[in-house]
């Protein structure tokens, strides 16, 4: 079976796969905060921000292309969004806004393809996130793999058959919304599998830590850079 | 033999009224390798589950002779470790040797100690070396040894295995025969494979519609039920 490729990614090496996750995910979040302050008064603004994207990509050694196009996937959301904007007469509002959204998910998709869930995981944790909110994260990435992984069971046995894949809007509503829905019943029956396997091994609502990463002081300096990187980026599109 | 499983008058019926068990009584003893045989839909997967207390049905079930129940069912699972027919399904954390340390650790052994028994029993599993490695990107084999590798570091007192067979090839049927016989505890396998049966039970039980047919050993019982392939005419 093939699996999704951002786990993949994040399984690479590189300076910043090695840095600790909790560094990165304060980064990100501080990049995010300088980012979300920048002026809305044009798309330009975001600009630096996505050079700087730009760049930790080139370090990480990540495919550049299909994250860029991964990116777009927040678009149609924040299209709409830009053409309120821009009905009420605030078209250039409507730009940064468009902007933002797609540096914003480069920089999430940057996070994830350069640190494995996992670990991004025990930082959220460690980093005083709820263990509730931790453990649906946990499951709902299991999950993930669950119903990709039937999905492309239904897609290969359609296909060994002459079909198509069952779940494109091209098979048509009728046998997208059946395959849909068999598609969740399989994959209910999945997890289900999946929770029973888990109890059987003394689960009892918490996933204990195997592994505790070190923090050193490679990653605290990632940190700080990140930090005035940030402030400085913040700094330039506002006192422009 | 001390009697490390009993089951007495179980009876289970899923939510659509298919009755899955009716009335099974079986006894499995310390170092006894029991297998259990059966067609598809039989109940050999249900009656398992039954051992650690993930199904529950009508009947007593007694691991240790200490009864199996709602309130006992989370201790008694450190003590019968289940090796499920899906190996996806028992595999679900990033690396192998956090999949392998989940037991363990829900055990509440300290994580030093929990990676020191998965690492071991990693080892004993023929898997050193593949510690940091997702448990999705192996082979069907290695992620087989992976689930029995994540059982065997709880160190559990019985062993459960539903089809362990089942994706391997014969070189790597071999290898967990071995395994198998070199583990002390007490095993109940449902299998298909009579074969594999034969190698590693001491006896076995037939179960057909939910109720235990026939008992006897492996080689009496395949022949008694046409089981493996002794009356098929080979290829003219």
């Amino acid at each position: 079976m093939r699996h999704h490729r951002i786990a993949g990614w994040s399984l690479l090496d590189s300076p910043l796969h090695r840095r600790d996750a909790r560094a990165k995910l304060l980064a990100t979040l501080l990049f995010l905060l300088a980012l979300a302050l920048a002026p809305q008064s044009s798309a330009l603004a975001a600009v630096p921000f996505a050079l700087v994207l730009l760049a930790a990509l080139f370090f990480a050694r990540l495919p550049l292309l299909p994250l860029l196009l991964r990116s777009a996937s927040v678009l149609p959301f924040s299209i709409v969004f830009a053409l309120i904007e821009w009905a009420s007469g605030h078209g250039p509002h409507g730009g940064a806004l468009l902007a933002k959204s797609y540096v914003s998910a480069l920089a999430v998709l940057l996070l994830a393809a350069s640190t494995p869930m996992p670990s991004l995981l025990h930082a959220m944790e460690s980093l005083g996130v709820p263990r509730a909110f931790v453990l649906i994260a946990q499951s709902l990435f299991r999950y993930l793999f669950v119903i990709a992984e039937v999905a492309q069971r239904m897609r290969l046995a359609s296909l060994c058959r002459g079909g198509t894949s069952p779940l494109r809007p091209s098979a048509g509503f009728r046998a997208s919304a059946g395959s849909l829905a068999v598609l969740f019943a399989r994959s209910q029956q999945r997890a289900h599998g999946i929770h029973m396997a888990m109890l059987s091994r003394g689960f009892h609502g918490s996933l204990p830590l195997a592994v505790r990463p070190r923090f050193r002081p490679s990653d605290a300096g990632f940190l700080a850079a990140a930090c005035a990187l940030g402030a400085a980026l913040y700094l330039s599109v506002t006192l422009r | 033999m001390t009697p490390v499983i009993e089951v007495r008058d179980l009876y289970y019926s899923y939510e659509d009224g298919a009755q899955a068990l009716s009335g099974i009584n079986l006894t499995v003893g310390t170092g006894e390798t029991v297998a259990l045989l059966g067609a598809n839909g039989s109940g050999k997967t249900t009656l398992l589950l039954h051992l650690n207390g993930l199904l529950t049905g009508r009947g007593t079930v007694l691991i240790g002779g200490v009864p199996l129940t709602p309130s006992s069912a989370q201790r008694l699972r450190a003590k019968v470790g289940v090796v499920f027919q899906d190996s996806d399904d028992q595999l679900f954390l990033p690396t192998v040797l956090e999949d392998v340390a989940f037991g363990p650790l829900n055990q509440g052994h300290p994580p030093a100690e929990a990676l020191r028994r998965a690492r071991a029993a990693l080892l004993s599993t023929g898997l050193a070396g593949i510690d940091d490695r997702a448990p999705y990107h192996l082979s069907a084999g290695e992620k087989r040894r992976v689930a029995l590798a994540g059982v065997l570091a709880m160190e559990p007192d019985i062993l459960i295995l539903d089809e362990p067979t089942t994706y391997l090839d014969p070189p790597a049927q071999r290898n967990l025969a071995r395994l198998l016989l070199a583990l002390p505890q007490p095993k109940l396998i449902a299998t298909h494979d009579v074969r594999f049966a034969a190698a590693v039970a001491h006896r076995a039980v037939f179960l057909a519609a939910g109720k235990i047919a026939a008992q006897g050993t492996v080689e009496d019982l395949a022949k008694q039920y046409d089981w493996d392939w002794a009356s098929f005419s080979p290829r003219p």
